[in-house]
């Protein structure tokens, strides 16, 4: 009892205090939260999605705010653990009131929080990262009611499609091959890429895997090579990818290998270097290459605040638009958490910096923004992760606003 | 053909590095039953350090070499001194979970000091493989087969022909009646400590080029390297050495005309089977219990 007084005693206090700081007329600030890992293995995710958050905040609180109203994101260090994003989200909403939440950095987090924040905490979410397709398509998505978790990033089933679509009818390879972590991402990976391959009417020629201890790859990529594969997909994080080039390059192989978006960021060039020349990346989004207008201001302005590079683009970029999807919403429906989440499902079109949605951005029955239509294939090309774009001559990269090149579609070489 | 050779030669590799980390559990199993459980870490820390002053302060090579040997047998003198003797001497098997309480901080640290992204560093002789007939390896990995080879024979010799070495022998069979032949136990369990950790450091320094510098680079290393200095038998170097290189061609072979997925559960069992129809290890010549 006595902490209940006492904590009744400060937000007391505390009122009286911003009372006197606010002038008069200044409304109370709109929150918006952010539990995600900010230290530790995980923490490039978390501190991508903070900044990325802060940088659209800013902008908006500069041009006066929503209807007179700041912005101000209060965030939590999850640890990347899911015991703690669950204590997080409650806190969050039921003590400091925020109207709606920018994701967190583990999948395992987010499939824990979906089910409390569609039954009891009822804020909208929109996740820049964690791609497990069950996020956002939950219980609730699959009994029709109110589903108050969206995405902005990639999601599983979509990527492994998109993976898939591109080399078979992109590339026109019939024979592929596998190559999966036995970690949990990869398990998930594999399955979905099997099953794509299959509503192709293909199988998968070889289909290997590694763990954690394979540095050396040699029996995996020569299984591959006299299998016959066309090109290798693959789902694992930099450290495994890094080996698999590493092994290609001593075997002299020059099978195209495609790897889903866990290296999707300068980190994998820096492990891997020259290595990695010719590998496609799938992403939601690159900052490489030739960029619009608006990505180059906010990249222009990450530089400025941070001093450094962004390490994972696609976490910064997804969690600026979902603060601008937010605003998008509560300047024209206010900021209830109920009307922002019904509010998401009916935004015609918006100019984000993932991209420029000429469609409704989610649907009632659909709460991933990025599509398989909207997915991007990046090459390696030089340290860059470079789009590859497609029209009548096949596909190509574009090495600077001048200079395009075309894409040998057996072995992705530049032509 | 060209596949079996590429294969085991890939395999031979990986198990070269195996065998170094693994004659360094054997070093200190050999004096005083004490096993340093993280070596591993011990491992990664070398790896760490040539990291640290080859590629961000541009040593060269030869003289990072023994600037992380003597660093690592300093650290080992330490880690002996004050994780594992207070333990010994009170009689208790505490020293277990302390010599991984210390390789669980050195990962910790390695963490702050080094960030966790896998770094490259350069292989001493370069990327570009070399060819035996159709078969690629990289320079690293000869290299390293080359250093595991030369390791083996010196401790083989240190073992065998030098007094020290004898001495060495001669605590393992009974520390007791060792000393009171005059021989100092004492200071051979701190050196015997050291000197595995100073090995773990020369496998650090020797894999870093090929497992990328990042702070959980040794652990299923030494997972796997007391696995097989349990094959081999504790208290027998030269046969861990055949049981390293044995083993990590096995994997790759087993990874390359069956499947990854089974690898461990097909080695493991070997493993077991070894131990069940020769409990001293394959090498191991059955050293009485000391009472």
């Amino acid at each position: 009892m006595t902490g209940i007084r006492y904590g009744l005693g400060l937000a007391a206090g505390a009122a009286a205090a911003l009372g006197t700081l606010i002038p008069a007329g200044a409304q109370e600030p709109i929150k918006i939260g952010f539990a995600g890992a900010l230290t530790g293995p995980a923490a490039f995710v978390g501190v991508e999605i903070k900044r990325g958050t802060e940088i659209a905040i800013d902008e908006i609180n500069a041009k006066g705010g929503i209807k007179g109203r700041k912005l101000v994101l209060i965030s939590r260090d999850d640890e990347h653990n899911p015991v703690k994003t669950v204590a997080q989200y409650r806190e969050l909403v039921e003590r400091e009131k925020v109207v709606a939440m920018v994701g967190a950095t583990n999948s395992a987090s987010m499939l824990a929080v979906a089910p409390i924040v569609n039954d009891a905490l009822k804020v909208p979410v929109i996740c820049p990262a964690t791609d497990a397709t069950a996020i956002t398509e939950n219980d609730a998505h699959k009994q029709g009611l109110d589903n108050y978790i969206f995405r902005v990033g990639m999601y599983g089933t979509g990527q492994a499609n998109f993976m898939v679509d591109t080399m078979v009818k992109k590339f026109g390879h019939t024979k592929i091959g596998l190559l999966t972590w036995t970690g949990g991402w990869g398990v998930t990976g594999r399955g979905e890429l099997q099953r794509r391959l299959k509503e192709n009417g293909l199988a998968p020629v070889a289909d290997e895997t590694f763990d954690n201890n394979d540095t050396d790859m040699t029996p995996q990529i020569i299984k591959l090579k006299n299998a016959g594969a066309q090109s290798i997909l693959n789902y694992a994080l930099v450290r495994e990818n890094t080996f698999v080039v590493q092994t290609k390059e001593k075997l002299r192989n020059d099978m195209p290998y495609v790897s889903a978006w866990g290296i999707a960021g300068p980190a994998f060039w820096r492990a891997a270097g020259a290595a990695a020349e010719g590998v496609l990346t799938s992403t939601t989004v690159t900052i490489d290459g030739p960029q619009p207008p608006e990505r180059t201001a906010f990249i222009n302005e990450y530089k400025r605040r941070h001093n450094q590079d962004m390490d994972a683009a696609v976490f910064g970029v997804g969690a600026y638009d979902a603060v601008y999807l937010f605003k998008t919403v509560m300047e024209r429906d206010g900021t209830e958490p109920q009307k922002i989440r019904a509010g998401l499902e009916d935004i015609p079109e918006f100019k984000g910096l993932v991209k420029h949605f000429k469609r409704p951005v989610f649907a009632r029955d659909r709460h991933n923004a990025v599509t398989e239509e909207d997915m991007v294939m990046t090459r390696w090309t030089n340290g860059k992760m470079l789009e590859i774009r497609y029209d009548d001559k096949g596909p190509y990269v574009e090495i600077d606003a001048q200079t395009k090149k075309y894409l040998d579609k057996s072995n992705l070489k530049l032509l | 053909m060209y596949f079996f050779l590429q294969i085991a030669t890939s395999g031979i590799a990986t198990g070269a590095i195996y065998g170094l980390i693994a004659v360094g559990y054997s070093l200190t199993f050999m004096t005083t039953r004490v096993l340093n459980f993280a070596l591993g870490m011990w491992v990664m820390l070398g790896g760490m350090l040539t990291y640290s002053l080859l590629v961000l302060h541009g040593i060269h090579p030869l003289i990072v070499l023994p600037m992380v040997i003597t660093a690592l047998f300093l650290l080992g003198l330490a880690a002996e001194r004050f994780t594992v003797l207070p333990f010994l001497r009170a009689g208790s098997d505490v020293w277990v979970m302390s010599t991984l309480a210390v390789g669980l901080l050195m990962i910790d640290l390695a963490e702050i000091v080094w960030g966790r992204s896998p770094t490259p560093v350069p292989p001493v002789l370069g990327k570009e493989p070399i060819y035996l007939g159709q078969v690629s390896i990289l320079p690293q990995q000869l290299i390293i087969i080359a250093a595991a080879c030369i390791a083996f024979l010196a401790l083989d010799l240190f073992y065998r022909r030098t007094l020290t070495g004898k001495a060495f022998r001669a605590v393992a069979y009974s520390g007791e009646v060792s000393g009171l032949m005059g021989i100092n136990t004492r200071r051979l369990q701190a050196v015997s400590y050291a000197a595995a950790a100073a090995l773990a450091g020369f496998a650090g320094f020797l894999v870093v080029p090929l497992t990328l510098a990042e702070p959980q680079l040794g652990t299923v290393l030494g997972l796997k390297a007391f696995a097989i200095a349990i094959i081999a038998g504790l208290a027998a170097p030269r046969g861990i050495l055949v049981c390293g290189l044995g083993y990590g061609a096995l994997e790759a072979l087993i990874s390359g005309y069956f499947y990854t997925g089974i690898r461990d559960i097909l080695g493991f069992l070997l493993m077991i089977l070894g131990l069940f129809l020769k409990p001293e290890g394959l090498f191991g010549r059955g050293v009485e219990e000391r009472a």
